[in-house]
């Protein structure tokens, strides 16, 4: 369990971080989203100890990170952002060194070790040179370095970032099987990759909380207004008012024309007692307009920071 | 300690630094005994306080990644971020620095084994030398490390470091210089030549008694002094206790 209370931290006449304060408790995944530069880093930094705060307390399982630093440095596995790797030595030896640094007995450590690299699947280049491995790889050895020594949280920066859609799975995959076990904070400022893993969400902005809450209740406050876009062969003036008269359609814009494809987007009152959606294509089919296709416009973070903040 | 010791030395026979260090010292190690032999008898206490002259350029080389290199890697959170103690952690990276000057002076120990079945003579003024040789390398590795505890760049670590020993290497001559110059200055302002000449002096002595190589001078006549080495071990102890402030500064910057 994580305790952050009120932290501040200033570059220059810059406040990198203003004030957050939240709670991670024990076996939680929690989401900590915010755009680039939002104090993302920086707070995860104070966490681990790498950064102290101007103001502001981080307790650590009860230890305070800066009075008890090596209690508190125990409980917690850190990834950053960029891997701690050293690209000259093998995935072993470096796990072993790891293992040196963070006090594991030498008796546990063959076992310890074993378990690890099977969890995050890295048996096969266990050998290796670090230096030599792709980067899907250099992240998995950089998550088994945050698990050596079994501290019961893990925080990890932007895991997933630079990665392919492959290796992002995987590694969506690994969290969720070390969320089993650990309490994780996850960084990221891709709503969709905090969404995929986490039970509860902080979202920072300009280095304070906008908004605390689970997926559920957050993706709830932003249903009032969600959008679809539909792409259809057809005119365009008469499906627009065919559309419109679909109960639960507020709006319907045009987006882009090309020849006679059309996009529209609608935004639909989602509180209605009925999905729209059926009754659109059920309109389309009986007027014979194809559709070229028919999703829902995930908000972007941009719009859930302007939703949360006009309503708050 | 032990494991950062243990991974900083091994790192140096991963990259290429370790053997080259080894190969230029063995180089210039061998030459300088090589050189003697025309000679009338094997002085080597001459040749080990030669060897001294190139620490300008070894000990950077050999110092220069030990901090800037984890701080341009990222790997420099492990320290902050683990349970190790941060002072430890500069003292696993000096003594394998210095570890590696030990390795490199197995040359030197060779020539003094030859020099002995061949019946030369290797006596307490060559084991005097020897002793100098480990504490003046002491002293400037941690200035090495010193220099890469402040930069990311091992290229500023290496000419910060070389500078900061080659000032101490010139340090009578610099001494001598900032006298004189003051002296010249008084004199100028209208100060009595011999109270000018008096300051002077003064201030050549204080700045030379900085020296190390002064200090030490008559080890090679087997005349030891506690107080020379004990110099040596607080001038290394400063400089190692600086590069941990510097380090630690680092999670208090706000800037």
């Amino acid at each position: 369990m994580i305790e952050i209370n009120n932290l501040v931290k200033h570059y220059g006449d810059k406040k990198a971080v203003n004030g957050i304060s939240f709670t991670v408790n024990d076996d939680e995944v929690l989401g900590f989203l915010g755009p680039n530069g939002a104090g993302k880093s920086t707070t995860m930094n104070i966490i681990t100890g790498y950064l102290s705060s101007t103001s502001g307390t981080v307790k650590v399982n009860g230890h305070d990170i800066l009075e008890e630093p090596e209690l508190a440095k125990k409980d917690i596995g850190y990834l950053p952002e960029l891997p701690p790797l050293y690209l000259d030595m093998t995935v072993l030896e470096y796990l072993n060194f790891i293992c040196d640094i963070k006090g594991v007995k030498k008796s546990e450590r063959k076992e310890h070790l074993a378990k690890i690299i099977s969890m995050v699947k890295i048996t096969d280049v266990a050998d290796r040179l670090i230096g030599n491995l792709s980067k899907g790889y250099k992240q998995r050895v950089g998550i088994a370095q945050a698990i050596v020594g079994n501290p019961s949280i893990l925080i990890l920066d932007e895991p997933t970032v630079g990665l392919d859609p492959n290796q992002i799975l995987e590694i969506r995959k690994l969290i969720k099987t070390l969320a089993k076990s650990h309490s994780v904070i996850i960084s990221s400022h891709i709503l969709s990759e905090i969404q995929a893993v986490a039970d509860r969400v902080v979202i920072i902005n300009k280095g304070k909380v906008a908004a605390i809450d689970t997926i559920s209740d957050l993706s709830k406050r932003l249903s009032g207004s969600s959008k679809l876009l539909l792409s259809f062969k057809g005119p365009v003036k008469e499906v627009s008012s065919k559309i419109h008269a679909v109960p639960g359609v507020v709006n319907v814009a045009s987006r882009i024309s090309d020849g006679d494809i059309h996009e529209l987007e609608l935004t639909v009152d989602s509180s209605a007692a009925s999905d729209v959606r059926a009754s659109i294509f059920f309109a389309m089919a009986k007027n014979g307009w194809p559709i070229l296709e028919f999703r829902s416009l995930d908000p972007t973070l941009e719009e859930i920071f302007l939703s949360i903040t006009s309503q708050g | 300690m032990t494991a950062i010791f243990k991974r900083e030395f091994l790192s140096y026979f991963r990259s290429p630094v370790g053997y080259v260090a080894i190969a230029i010292f063995s180089f210039l190690s061998g030459f300088l005994f090589y050189s003697q032999f025309s000679g009338n008898g094997v002085n080597l206490s001459s040749e080990i306080n030669s060897l001294r002259n190139f620490f300008v350029i070894i000990i950077p080389v050999i110092t220069m990644g030990l901090f800037a290199e984890d701080k341009k890697r990222g790997t420099e959170v492990l320290y902050y971020t683990t349970p190790v103690n941060l002072f430890s952690v500069v003292m696993g990276k000096f003594l394998a620095a210095s570890a590696l000057f030990g390795v490199m002076f197995i040359n030197v120990f060779i020539h003094m084994f030859v020099t002995k079945i061949c019946g030369g003579s290797v006596g307490v003024g060559t084991w005097g030398s020897v002793i100098v040789f480990f504490f003046m390398a002491f002293m400037f590795i941690s200035i090495g490390i010193l220099a890469s505890a402040t930069t990311d760049s091992q290229i500023i670590a290496a000419i910060f470091g070389f500078i900061m020993i080659l000032v101490i290497q010139l340090i009578s001559t610099i001494s001598t210089y900032f006298g004189n110059t003051v002296t010249t200055i008084l004199g100028n302002l209208g100060v009595n030549s011999e109270t000018a000449a008096t300051i002077g002096s003064k201030i050549t002595d204080g700045i030379s008694w900085l020296d190390p190589f002064a200090k030490t001078q008559d080890f090679r006549f087997g005349v030891f002094s506690v107080s020379a080495l004990m110099f040596c071990l607080s001038v290394t102890v400063i400089f190692l206790y600086l590069a941990f402030r510097v380090l630690e500064k680092k999670r208090w910057s706000q800037g």
